[in-house]
């Protein structure tokens, strides 16, 4: 019971995730994404080794396809996983073991794959792929969390006892650094696609400033002044 | 306008970080905690280089008090820095930049180093080092949200006449294992340590379920049975 879209910008080379579940704190699980490496994700019935490995593996230059073979070898209950690798040139690779719940599947699409288990049926993952590809030009944020929505909009998850609302839901894109340039979460909340893109809209106008501060501390101004501004400028747009 | 703390566990050796702030989404911001490693954190005005560099200089096999010494070799603005250093024995060294605004410092005790900026005053850090303190028997990640609700209840963030909330937090537990055993944020919340706990308390109900439905999942009941057999034993 999740919906995931996995990505690599073609104009960027970003790498991104975006997911949303029932399951409680699913950022937690995101850590396969390294800046010019590469985007892997383990779900379903989680191995949570599989990231780290798989990541390895594409450091390595082993190509997708051979990566989940791999994963495969390594784990007596590979039928259980849900798992996406693309490599730092787009290539892609996906797998939906025959064991995960409810509708299961995935999609590729250029650079990316949705994919996703107990859900109202595979219009979900269609709606996250057409999500992704409905406007190459955006940041892949962007594209990214229209993606999860459109999932939600398109049926998101359904169990033995019907609906399954979002309760945690996760956005994290990498460039070219050691660290996450975006990482945002929602850990429990009832709609936490919405209370997403919330949190997203509310952080985007700190990005460059948290950014900046840190790189050029000698002209950062304080961040109560930042907010004032902030707050002025947004009334501003407001009038 | 930050308060953290980084801990050992004695017992266990687990490693941990619990840290609160003004700033949003800021558990997107310590990617410093490594198993079988350390942890690295640096706030204030952060160098987002630092703590990955850290983590790798600590793996190396260099002491925490070299690896500062580095950072701030590699950093011309290191006096805008505030940084923690971790190693899996607990050794530690800590860092507070004289460019660092309103009050800030650093504080160590058993197992733990404290340390904030733009903070009411030094009775912060005597806040979050004893709440760390308060139960050395409690697992890492509810000592260090204790040590959290002892900072925030000091006064936490901001002067003595304009106090700041904390809009996100953030606990992240690294035992053995390539990833983290507990990992919960707030990310933008009036209130965020207060909102912290609650979900730590949920995940906590659900925190074997999720680890034994990987490792197992031949045996495991789908999360909406689960969920309701929580509800009902709730009752």
């Amino acid at each position: 019971m999740t919906y995931t879209v996995l990505a690599r910008c073609p104009r960027t080379g970003h790498v991104g995730i975006g997911i949303a579940t029932y399951s409680i704190c699913v950022g937690q699980y995101c850590d396969g994404l390294q800046s010019r490496v590469g985007a892997t994700m383990t779900q379903a019935f989680v191995n949570q080794g599989n990231n780290g490995l798989a990541l390895r593996l594409l450091a390595q230059g082993f190509a997708p396809a051979r990566i989940i073979d791999e994963l495969g070898l390594n784990d007596p209950y590979h039928d259980y996983r849900q798992i996406a690798v693309i490599d730092r040139e787009g290539g892609v690779a996906a797998f939906t073991g025959p064991k995960t719940r409810g509708w299961a599947g995935h999609r590729i699409g250029d650079g990316c794959v949705a994919f996703g288990n107990v859900l109202a049926g595979p219009n979900v993952v269609e709606a996250i792929a057409a999500g992704y590809a409905a406007d190459p030009d955006a940041p892949l944020e962007r594209r990214l969390l229209r993606a999860l929505e459109s999932g939600r909009d398109a049926g998101g998850q359904r169990g033995a006892q019907g609906h399954l609302t979002e309760r945690s839901a996760a956005l994290r894109v990498f460039s070219d650094f050691d660290y996450a340039d975006l990482d945002l979460r929602v850990d429990l909340h009832d709609h936490a696609v919405d209370e997403l893109r919330r949190c997203f809209e509310e952080y985007e106008p700190y990005r460059a400033y948290y950014r900046e501060r840190g790189r050029n501390p000698h002209d950062a101004v304080p961040q109560d002044v930042f907010v004032a501004r902030l707050k002025a400028s947004k009334a501003e747009a407001r009038a | 306008m930050t308060f953290s703390i980084i801990g050992r566990c004695a017992r266990t050796g687990r490693l941990g970080l619990g840290i609160t702030t003004f700033s949003l989404a800021v558990g997107g911001r310590c990617e410093g905690v490594k198993a079988n490693v350390g942890i690295c954190k640096t706030q204030a005005f952060p160098n987002r280089g630092n703590d990955p560099l850290g983590v790798t200089l600590l793996a190396a096999g260099y002491a925490p008090a070299r690896v500062m010494a580095m950072l701030a070799a590699n950093d011309p603005d290191h006096d805008w820095r505030q940084i923690a250093i971790m190693d899996r024995e607990g050794n530690i060294a800590a860092h507070t930049g004289s460019n660092t605004r309103g009050w800030s410092g650093h504080a160590t005790g058993s197992d733990c180093v404290a340390f904030g900026n733009g903070l009411v005053g030094p009775a912060v850090l005597d806040g979050l080092i004893a709440g760390f303190l308060d139960d050395p028997t409690a697992p890492l990640e509810f000592r260090l949200m204790r040590a959290l609700e002892g900072g925030r209840d000091a006064g936490g963030q901001g002067t003595a006449t304009q106090h700041k909330p904390e809009r996100s937090a953030a606990i992240k537990v690294v035992d053995r294992l390539d990833y983290p055993d507990i990992d919960v944020r707030v990310d933008v919340h009036p209130t965020a340590v207060q909102e912290l706990r609650r979900v730590l308390e949920e995940y906590k109900r659900y925190e074997v379920f999720y680890r034994e439905r990987g490792r197992d999942p031949a045996h495991a009941i789908p999360q909406d049975v689960f969920a309701a057999q929580l509800e009902a034993a709730q009752r």
